[in-house]
């Protein structure tokens, strides 16, 4: 066992905290600020993003051959926890596709997208949700036909996803599809990796109840917008297949570890922890009363244990990936845990600070502009996406523990 | 950075835990219940030749040399198996004068080593309160001796202790230590009647007169020493917390995947699986936050934070986790032929010891609010 980072890794950090101090102008995390409300990145932010991509820092842990460092698990984690903490912006390029293109793809298909993926060029939103199934992905209806023959075989995709985020902002979509209109259920999807700017695709904004007004910069469950994603007759070359027709399923999972844990999970799960804690030390005249108050000591102190735990089971998460093991329910197990601790401490400052809590930004007598307000109206939705405390609950139970599935 | 066990110590856990399966049967703890030293000496023993009570000892002790953490796991092991011994107070008590320890005091260790030398060790007063601040038993010091009066409580293994290491005021001089002879005149052991039914008891001192030759450490060293007993007690007793914890959590599984109810096992309803997933989660938070803890303590970086983290964690969650295998047992859980409330009984009285949930917490508000400066998780926070 071993519970520090190496001196290499905090020097790193050092260097990290030194860019971002010089980098993160007042202009540039109000650009950061805006784009993380999914309004996109404006443009100060754009520079930013080249030199973290100039210093690797987006990929340390990717393999050397395509642009990546080759680095550390544990390192890269480091990194985008900093970046994170700044201005609440992933710097990795984790999420859904780039791990999964590694993960699967061709070799040619990995030189394509990887590399311009640590150079931001591409990005990619996630195409799973439909209306009619989100938790019970098997159901997905969305359809691809192959057609045509020698160098113009293609797909064609009919149907809809929603909730796809970024999607305004996206090169790519990771698209999960049905390709087999006779399969049921996890056999017959396939993943294609389509272009945004396919003709065919419509994206329609659907607006959150973070909307009106934004949240503070800090916010951490601030998502302004999502969308829906219409796809009319989308012609799709077949070279935009992830992995074999019909293994979609498979693809989606492999290389997906890690959409569930790391720093961004585990920083919208703990940031109140702390935030709270600095508040009650502000010299704030509403904070002091509290500040010596029992009941609210014995909450902050069982809240912020209750934190480290979450950090403990990130750094188990990052142990077993490092170690280049699989997860057995320990991912399962982190997503449960973490984002209902974010709601309990979400739900717990709101009562210490009691009707002033309901004050959004920009209100009169508002607490830190609002910020725990604002975690207040979405702190649960972190139970609910990339997998549900219920379904994620089950497969500990399943698979962490061995207990039978129910007699239909 | 890999917070898992590695090879080695996984190694040294499947092999106690082997051990302790073999060796200490629910039959084997029923007996220690009846029995008047409420231990097995024949276990004892067995653990004593296994070199496992020197384990994270100095060689120079006649120890392993392993650090804390292996004596974490063991105790963890223990825990497992509810074994009936006095391991967690003689490895306690066996730390500290290992760190504190006169030349004399250390060479006793071989002893304690070889097992022919049980240590127990006194912290709380009357009140019950679990502090370093050594209230309610004060010394005297009167020519070559210091006089004890007073009372100390919850010392656990007494009786069959030859040394018990005792935390006291001095007068004029703040928390000391002394390591004293339990055949002391003036000493009185009164056994308690806990839940676990074990052998805690009150020790009352009747100006029992103690050679200076006792005292453990420089006086200038008494809170450092008192420090360091209670996190090596309180770090050590969640071990053995949640080894028991996660042994009681197995029985509750393997019971719901055979116990039949509404045509089938009641391990399929989701209602059980997600208590058993939550019951899981639980046991792996207090382990990980121990680990860290001792891990700290072994690498003598401030650590009381993140003992009071974990003791307070476990003492929360480990009730929870035990309750609810008696739930998922339903009426037979209750039925004393039946091993299960061996486990909960224990787990209930080591969630109690050695600091409870309210006075760790405490620790944690106090490093919390009361040090200057913001807060940051995974920056460790300093004692108020
Ligand atoms: C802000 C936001 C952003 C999102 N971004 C994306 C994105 O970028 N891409 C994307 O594809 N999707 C995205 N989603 C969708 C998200 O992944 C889904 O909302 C989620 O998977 C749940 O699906 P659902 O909303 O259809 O609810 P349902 O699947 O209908 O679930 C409803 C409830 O039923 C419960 N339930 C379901 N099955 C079981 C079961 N077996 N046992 C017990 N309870 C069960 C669930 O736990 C949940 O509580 C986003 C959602 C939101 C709100
Ligand atoms: C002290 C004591 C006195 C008692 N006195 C009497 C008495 O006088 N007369 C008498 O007839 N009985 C008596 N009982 C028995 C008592 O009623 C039973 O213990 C109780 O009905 C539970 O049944 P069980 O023990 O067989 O547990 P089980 O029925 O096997 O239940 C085990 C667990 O499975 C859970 N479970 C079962 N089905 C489901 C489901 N569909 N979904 C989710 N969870 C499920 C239960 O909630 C429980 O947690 C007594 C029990 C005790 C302990």
């Amino acid at each position: 066992m071993d519970f520090t980072f190496s001196e290499e890794e905090e020097a790193l950090r050092d260097e990290v905290q030194a860019f971002i101090k010089d980098n993160f102008t007042e202009e540039v995390l109000a650009d950061l600020t805006t784009g993380k409300r999914g309004r996109g990145f404006g443009p100060k932010a754009a520079p930013i993003f080249r030199k973290i991509a100039e210093r690797g820092w987006n990929a340390i842990v990717w393999p050397k051959a395509y642009g990546g460092q080759g680095g550390s698990r544990i390192t890269q984690f480091l990194v985008e926890e900093e970046f994170y903490r700044a201005a609440q912006v992933v710097i990795g390029g984790g999420g859904t596709g780039t791990p999964a293109v590694l993960a699967s793809g061709t070799e040619a298909q990995k030189q394509h997208y990887v590399p311009a993926a640590i150079r931001r060029e591409i990005i990619f939103c996630q195409g799973y949700s439909e209306p009619h199934c989100g938790t019970d992905l098997a159901g997905v209806r969305c359809r691809a036909t192959r057609t045509g023959e020698g160098d113009d075989i293609h797909y064609v995709v009919n149907g809809q996803k929603i909730y796809t985020t970024n999607a305004q902002v996206a090169t790519h979509i990771f698209l999960l599809v049905r390709t087999d209109p006779e399969s049921r259920r996890h056999a017959g999807l396939s993943i294609l990796l389509v272009p945004m700017d396919t003709p065919g695709i419509t994206v329609r904004p659907l607006l959150t109840v973070q909307n009106e007004p934004g949240g503070p910069a800090g916010t951490t469950y601030g998502e302004e917008r999502t969308n829906e994603v219409f796809f009319d007759n989308v012609k799709v070359p077949a070279s935009c297949l992830l992995g074999e027709e019909g293994d979609g399923w498979a693809v989606s999972q492999r290389g997906l570890n890690l959409d569930r844990v790391g720093a961004w999970r585990y920083l919208i799960s703990v940031k109140r922890d702390e935030d709270i804690v600095n508040w009650l030390k502000s010299g704030d005249e509403r904070a002091a009363p509290l500040k010596d108050d029992a009941a609210v000591r014995d909450k902050v102190a069982e809240l912020w244990i209750e934190g480290q735990v979450c950090r403990l089971m990130t750094m188990r998460s990052m142990t077993i990936e490092q170690r280049g093991q699989a997860f057995n329910y320990e991912g399962a197990a982190e997503k449960v845990w973490a984002p209902e601790h974010g709601v309990r401490t979400t739900e717990a400052i709101g009562q210490m600070l009691g009707p002033h809590a309901q004050l959004l930004n920009g209100s009169p007598d508002n607490v830190q502009d609002g910020l725990y307000a604002h975690n207040l109206l979405s702190a649960f939705q972190s139970t609910v996406n990339h997998g549900s405390v219920q379904v994620m609950r089950d497969q500990i139970a399943r698979k962490g523990l061995g207990l039978p599935k129910p007699r239909k | 950075m890999d917070v898992l066990p590695d090879e080695q110590e996984t190694l040294i856990q499947e092999t106690a835990r082997e051990f302790f399966a073999a060796e200490s049967t629910p039959a084997l703890v029923r007996a220690a219940e009846k029995d008047p030293s409420r231990y097995s000496a024949a276990l004892w023993k067995k653990i004593a030749d296994l070199g496992w009570l020197g384990i994270s000892l100095p060689e120079d002790c006649g120890g392993q040399g392993l650090p804390l953490t292996y004596a974490g796991l063991l105790l963890e092991e223990a825990g497992r198996a509810i074994a009936p011994v006095p391991l967690h107070g003689t490895l306690v008590a066996a730390l500290v004068l290992a760190r504190h320890g006169s030349a004399a005091q250390r060479a006793l260790l071989r002893q304690v080593v070889q097992g022919e030398l049980i240590l127990s060790f006194a912290v709380q007063g009357l009140q019950g309160a679990w502090s370093p601040a050594a209230e309610g038993l004060t010394g005297r010091a009167e020519g070559e001796y210091v006089v004890l009066n007073g009372s100390r409580t919850f010392v656990d293994g007494f009786r069959e202790s030859g040394h018990c290491l005792v935390l006291y005021q001095a007068e004029g001089d703040g928390v000391a230590a002394a390591l004293v002879d339990t055949t002391s005149a003036g000493m009185r052991g009164t056994d308690y009647v806990t839940t676990a039914k074990d052998s805690q008891a009150r020790v009352d001192f009747d100006n029992v007169r103690v050679p200076k030759s006792a005292l453990v450490g420089e006086p200038a060293r008494g809170a450092a020493i008192a420090r360091d007993l209670c996190d090596y007690a309180a770090a050590l007793m969640t071990s053995q917390l949640a080894g028991a914890t996660r042994r009681d959590m197995e029985f509750a599984v393997e019971y719901a995947g055979q116990r039949e109810a509404f045509g089938q096992p009641i391990g399929a309803f989701q209602a059980i699986q997600h208590l058993c997933a939550d019951m899981l989660i639980a046991v792996d938070g207090a382990e990980l936050l121990v680990h860290e803890a001792l891990w700290r303590l072994d690498q003598g970086l401030p650590a009381s934070i993140e003992v009071s983290q974990a003791k307070a964690f476990a003492g929360d969650k480990c009730i929870f986790v035990a309750r609810s295998a008696q739930q998922i047992h339903g009426g037979i859980g209750f039925m004393m032929e039946f091993d299960l409330q061996l486990w909960y009984r224990r787990i209930v009285a080591w969630s109690l010891r050695c600091g409870s949930v309210r006075e760790h917490r405490q620790q944690v508000a106090a490093a919390l609010l009361e040090q200057p400066g913001k807060v940051r998780l995974g920056m460790p926070l300093v004692p108020a």
